[in-house]
């Protein structure tokens, strides 16, 4: 072990005095006998948890959400998108990656887009980085944007936010964001911050109407300051993830408010007579005096007793109550004799998806303690089993609180998110995590014949931003490692926050093992051992590895914290994704939209966009010369080349050659379409190209400073001033010879198609959803496809899509519980279990579509289809598709076409 | 499948009636009692128990007249609208009794007694939502709507109708064939939809009497001050129905029946034609269509046939499991189309802005579609195309909304 070599590598970070901080990182890495970081956050008995979050002045480059940027720029986003891809070859991505202001990273834009936006973005960085400690947000409004307000306000009209006075009378709330301002807000400014200052002067309830007909007035973009609200208001997952039994009277109080609560009742005489409480073993929140759920547990116990018994039906599954006009939804499970009541408002999580996420709380307290009995009766577990379940009601309800009451997301409740991927990447990734399942620890020590392992990995998963990337475990133990991600809100952390370092550390009783004490007798056994799970996250990744002491490993005995030796390992193999820069790739490939491609303006699809689009293509032939040589003056660097080859590629061959048209033109549409200004359109290239220059000239200036202080080899790809560049740069002289073979590969993939799945000329797809519920993974387009999308439109479909998928879902388990068992004890209705296919079709409402098409005169229908289906060969799996209505689909087609894909 | 239905005197906890269908035991007095408990002991504090589900099934309470709990339990994959059927078992009992006597629930033991003449009423509710005996003449098919059929008659009869009532100081009467509303009386509307289908079920139940009248409580009309309902046979399966008041007398209803429809005999013959096939021979229908159910919205009135062909025999699928299938589709999804026929004012998981909506089986394909107040569901056979099963079900919407001798 001692034989072992970190990798070496540098955190990513931002400015000089992290830097330090960073180096002592890797310090430790490199001599594994110095004690980890983590070492003194291992509890009593032997679990982790290890959270450092990069601060968001740090992390703000790597938002994901498109930051603020100048309005044209940011609404020509949507067009955009798709070449982006187009052309987006490794090489390609890293370059236009680092020509970027950091900003933009996430999107690989036409370059005289780009440079339109770095100097947007420059001066927006500069404002954060000078920003004092106190956790404020500055964000900057393009005074050319104009919202569309419903209420004919003037704050909405001009920043895309409605505000609310608060209680005080005098500071400004954030009260909400109109659709279209949600993007340039993102995740830095939330309901409930205050607005403190406009361009620098502080605002109140008093001075706003002024202050409003200045920033007319006035010819710059306002810029506009947020505060955080005190702590006490936003519950943040890092804390409740971090403490180990403390229990915020706040958040407790909180979940009381929305009636959700945890009852386990044994219905055990000898624990009746033994327990004052007449059974209850657990309750959640406490007092119980105050729990309602506590006061009536008589119904429900009665109920699950009367069910089976008297009325020949099977135990409830699920209750509805009314209580202080609150819908709740109280969901039974038995367990021997004791039954375990989880109880939902209605307002967030609807009968469905309490249905489903009782389900993933039950397979997760399995997964943690080995059975219901045992998590409860445990001894000293009540404050652990109190936090828990903290942490599953708050990720549940405070996660996401832009979506509307009662609409938890279809896909977050199903399984694991998982997307497609380029054959290539997936391969990298996947031999990634193959080596490090290998475990060939002749590698990490001369004395191996002495050496015994400590533990076996029986698997591990990858995630990115909550998307699944791998899985080499069973579907089982996939399904409950999901469940533990999701409900202790690790995904929505990684996916919000950029982590530092994130190291986990549990045992858990494995599905095999828990269903193998029950029927001996089988042929093949797994070892009598114990099980742990290592959570290890950086950036947006968490790998999450499964190991097994037992077998041919050491005995775990006792106390088992986890290894160092192991942590690193795992943390080594995400190094290595940062290596071959994977990171970046992902960030690209998960805002390109290409794998399939779906159609997030669905305006295009209405006559009037049609007319539009042909318009363009006409004015395109003139425009084209123009585009070409600003890109080619300006860009000097090798990105030039690439470029110009990808350009070169798209108007050889046909097809591709109408997305691009396509794509590079429609934002003259758009321009005329929304803006006030849209003579705009005609300077827009000359103006891209001025900005373009500036922008260079800061990337060289950065480049050549960092040059300097690291005395490194800048890598051909290398040229901005992100600071995912240092990192690549440092890393890459350190690098071995394998890692150099992986980023050969990753630059192999130079040309990413862009694929679809429905027939026909135009591309009709809104949405889909693949579901394989039995491998507990399905794959969709990006979680924030709608936030990229922004567009009203396109919201109001996924948001039908959503509810449509629900009913359609429902009605075809049938089919499927039918399959999977031919005699249920409980007869399924013999028509629904025939039901294959379900389609619903839908026509928009004509607001919603007032308010995308300018033109307001016409009546035309906008009709869309969302479909469902199953396919129980080759294996079972569920399609859901949203589409529109001009070109039919078959679905056998579309699911052909997305295996694929795959 | 199975469904049970208990009626409980809320304050008191004296079992009311209890019936069944389906294979499921009788329901035994304690959890009877059991489950009147739960409803109780939730109430006190402050809770409201509206549904459970169990596996393919769901218990629900439901209090009525702040006197009278209904317990609902439905299992074995049966679909149906359990508050609905619930809220219709309320209605029977008060068309027979009066809204006050079950309010005040004075004497239990008295109005347990009374109640007992709604039983077949209530039996034929539940057997209507028997998959197993849906070829049994009902009048009820779907619940919340009146089973009726479309003949050109219809108008001519309306006129009869009216004279009728007219001469009988009533004014809501109604021609049933076959237990299907064929034609009303111009104001027959005024009705609630609940209530023509109870007058309809009252018609079922006194299967035979040439002529009858019974005191009824019209549940939304006039739920207090009982009106007589005067049930008449015409010709074998054909029955005219009136309310009206005390007077004239039945013996002078008898001689009124007479003058008034001695001449439509043959009208009414004609009328009775259409059964089974319950569309004008005007409307053609599509080799591959195997059964249409029609529902005219704002009258809550649907059309069902599976005799479309009338030189094809069906093939493969029995009649009734055609219906069953129709049914089952509307129910479960097709009535999505239009919100306003649901009940419940939740609301969950309305569906805004549905249009058209379709399921493929193994064995054969449904699509629905709404234009304007017209519903209209179709069984397809499995081997017709997605978009072709479009056309034509919009082709027969087109043709119901513009046929001349199509009368609702």
């Amino acid at each position: 072990m001692s034989n072992f070599k970190g990798v070496n590598y540098d955190s990513p970070c931002d400015t000089d005095d992290d830097w330090t901080d960073s180096s002592d990182d890797s310090k430790y890495s490199d001599s594994a006998s110095s004690v980890p970081e983590w070492d003194s956050d291992v509890e009593e008995n032997g679990e982790l948890v290890f959270i450092r979050i990069k601060r968001r002045k740090e992390k703000c480059n790597e938002n994901k959400a498109p930051l603020l940027e100048n309005c044209e720029t940011f609404k020509l986003r949507n067009n955009f998108k798709r070449t982006s891809t187009r052309r987006s070859t490794k090489g390609k991505i890293f370059k236009v990656l680092k020509g970027q202001s950091s900003k933009n990273k996430a999107q690989s834009k036409k370059k005289d887009l780009e440079n339109i936006r770095a100097t947007s973005t420059a001066t927006l960085n500069t404002n954060e980085l000078t920003e004092n400690p106190k956790e404020s947000v500055i964000i900057q409004v393009s005074r050319n944007m104009i919202f569309s307000s419903e209420k004919n306000c003037q704050i909405e009209k001009l920043f895309g936010i409605s505000l609310e006075t608060h209680s005080d009378g005098k500071s400004l709330i954030v009260a909400d964001f109109l659709t279209e301002a949600m993007p340039i807000y993102g995740s830095k400014v939330k309901k409930g911050y205050y607005l403190t200052k406009v361009n620098g002067i502080e605002v109140n309830s008093y001075n706003i109407n002024n202050i409003l007909q200045r920033v007319y007035e006035e010819p710059n973009n306002p810029k506009l300051q947020f505060q955080m609200p005190e702590e006490s208001s936003l519950i943040s997952l890092e804390r409740l993830l971090k403490s180990k039994n403390l229990l915020e009277n706040k958040s407790t109080q909180l979940l009381k408010d929305f009636s959700c609560s945890v009852l386990y009742i044994s219905c055990n005489d000898i624990e009746n007579t033994r327990n004052d409480d007449k059974g209850v073993i657990y309750c959640y929140p406490r007092p119980f005096s105050q729990n309602f759920l506590y006061n009536t547990r008589g119904a429900y116990l009665t109920l699950n007793h009367l069910a089976p018994k008297s009325l020949g039906t099977s135990e409830p599954t699920c209750s509805t109550v009314l209580h202080n006009d609150n819908l709740i939804h109280v969901n039974y499970t038995s367990h021997c004799n004791d039954l375990l009541l989880i109880t939902f408002p209605n307002k967030y999580i609807d009968a469905f998806s309490s249905k489903k996420v009782n389900a993933d709380i039950v397979k997760l307290l399995e997964f943690l303690y080995g059975s219901l009995k045992t998590c409860f009766t445990k001894p000293n577990n009540v404050d652990r089993l109190d936090s828990l379940f903290c942490r599953i009601f708050v990720t549940l309800l405070f996660n996401n609180e832009q979506a509307s009451a009662s609409d938890v997301h279809f896909e977050d409740i199903l399984a694991a998110y998982s997307v497609t991927l380029p054959l290539e990447v997936r391969v990298q990734v996947d031999d990634a995590i193959t080596e490090l399942e290998a475990a060939d620890y002749r590698e990490w020590t001369d004395d191996f014949e002495n050496f015994q392992r400590l533990y076996t990995v029986i698997g591990s998963c990858l995630y990115y931003s909550g998307h699944l990337l791998s899985s080499h475990l069973q579907d089982e133990d996939l399904k409950e490692i999901n469940a533990f991600l999701k409900l202790n809100g690790v995904l929505a952390l990684s996916t919000d926050n950029e982590l530092e370092k994130l190291v986990m550390w549990k045992e858990v009783f494995i599905h095999e093992h828990r269903k193998q004490s029950k029927n001996d007798g089988q042929d093949y056994r797994i070892p009598d051992g114990r099980w742990f799970l290592l959570v290890v996250g950086k950036g947006h990744f968490i790998l999450a590895t499964l190991m097994e002491a037992g077998g041919c490993t050491e005995d775990a005995v006792g106390v088992t914290p986890p290894s160092p030796f192991y942590v690193e390992e795992c943390e080594s193999c995400l190094e290595l994704f940062y290596e071959v820069s994977l990171d970046k790739y992902l960030a690209s490939w998960l805002s390109s939209n290409t794998h399939p491609q779906i159609e997030t303006t669905p305006e295009r699809l209405t006559k009037y966009g049609k007319k539009m689009k042909e318009m363009n293509s006409f004015r395109a032939d003139t425009l084209r010369p123009t585009l070409r040589t600003s890109k080619s003056s300006a860009d000097l660097k090798k990105r030039h080349s690439s470029s110009e080859q990808i350009y070169m590629g798209s108007s050889l061959s046909d097809n591709s050659n109408y997305g691009s048209h396509h794509n590079l033109y429609s934002q003259w549409y758009h321009g005329t379409q929304k803006y006030r200004h849209s003579s705009l359109d005609v300077s827009h290239s000359e103006d891209s190209n001025s900005l373009k220059s500036n922008s260079e000239i800061s990337d060289d200036r950065v480049q050549g400073r960092r040059a300097d202080r690291e005395q490194r080899n800048r890598r051909d790809s290398s040229g901005s001033d992100s600071d995912w560049d240092r990192q690549d740069g440092s890393r890459a002289s350190g690098s071995i010879d394998m890692t150099d073979i992986r980023k050969s590969l990753l630059n192999e993939i130079n040309r990413v198609t862009v694929h679809r799945i429905t027939t026909g000329e135009e591309n009709v797809l809104f949405h889909f959803i693949q579901l394989e519920a039995e491998k507990g993974m399905f794959i969709a387009p990006v979680r924030n496809i709608e936030e990229q999308a922004n567009n009203v439109l396109y919201s109001f479909i996924i948001r039908t899509f959503r509810s449509a998928c629900k009913k359609i879902h429902e009605l075809l388990q049938q089919s499927i519980r039918f399959k999977r068992n031919h005699a249920p004890v409980n007869p399924l209705n013999k028509i629904l279990v025939a039901v294959k296919e379900y389609g619903m079709l839908f026509q928009v409402p004509q607001d919603v579509l007032n308010q995308c098409t300018s033109s307001r005169k016409t009546n035309e229908i906008f009709k869309f289809w969302v479909v469902g289906r199953i396919f129980s060969e080759p294996e079972p799996r569920e399609l859901y598709i949203c589409y529109h209505e001009s070109i039919p689909q078959d679905l056998t087609e579309v699911g052909y076409m997305l295996s694929y894909l795959e | 499948m199975s469904v049970v239905v208990i009626a409980i005197a809320t304050d008191s906890g004296v079992p009311i009636f209890s019936r069944k269908r389906g294979n499921s035991d009788t329901v035994q007095f304690s959890t009877i009692a059991s489950l009147h408990g739960i409803n109780m002991f939730t109430k006190c504090h402050n809770l409201t128990m509206l549904n459970t589900l169990v596996d393919n099934g769901k218990i629900l309470w439901k209090e009525y007249c702040k006197s009278v709990t209904l317990i609902g339990i439905a299992t074995g994959g049966l679909e149906c609208d359990l508050e609905l059927l619930l809220a219709s078992i309320h209605d029977v009992m008060i068309f027979c009794i009066g809204k006050k006597e079950l309010e005040t629930l004075k004497n239990v033991d008295q109005t347990k007694r009374d109640l007992r003449q709604c039983y077949p009423l209530i039996d034929y509710l539940l057997e209507s939502l028997d998959p197993n005996a849906i070829s049994s003449p009902l009048p009820t098919l779907v619940l919340d709507l009146v089973q009726s059929f479309l003949c050109p008659q219809a108008q001519q009869l309306q006129q009869a109708l009216d004279n009728y009532a007219e001469s009988v100081t009533g004014r809501w009467a109604c021609l049933s064939i076959h237990g299907h509303l064929v034609a009303t009386s111009s104001d027959f509307d005024e009705l609630n939809p609940r209530e023509a289908r109870l007058m309809l079920l009252l018609a079922a139940s006194q299967d035979g009497a040439p002529l009858r009248e019974t005191p009824v409580y019209l549940p939304h009309m006039s739920p207090n001050v009982a009106f007589r309902a005067v049930t008449c046979k015409l010709l074998s399966d054909v029955y005219i129905l009136v309310v009206c008041g005390a007077t004239p007398p039945l013996s002078q209803i008898d001689e009124i029946v007479l003058l008034c429809w001695e001449g439509y005999a043959q009208v009414i013959k004609e009328a009775k034609l259409i059964h089974p096939r319950n569309f004008p021979m005007s409307i053609t229908f599509e080799p591959c269509v195997l059964a249409i159910l029609v529902i005219n919205i704002p009258k809550r009135r649907c059309v069902f046939s599976r005799h479309l062909h009338p030189t094809q025999k069906g093939r493969g699928m029995s009649g009734s499991h055609r219906l069953d299938i129709l049914r089952t589709f509307y129910i479960t999804t097709a009535r999505d189309l239009a919100p306003e026929l649901r009940i419940d004012d939740q609301e969950r998981d309305y569906l805004a802005g549905l249009t058209e909506t379709y399921w493929c089986s193994e064995y054969h394909k449904c699509h629905a579609q709404r234009m304007r107040n017209l519903l209209c569901c179709v069984l397809y056979t499995s081997t017709v195309h997605n978009h072709t099963m479009r056309s034509i079900t919009n082709q027969i919407l087109q043709d119901l909304s513009s046929n001349k001798e199509i009368y609702w």
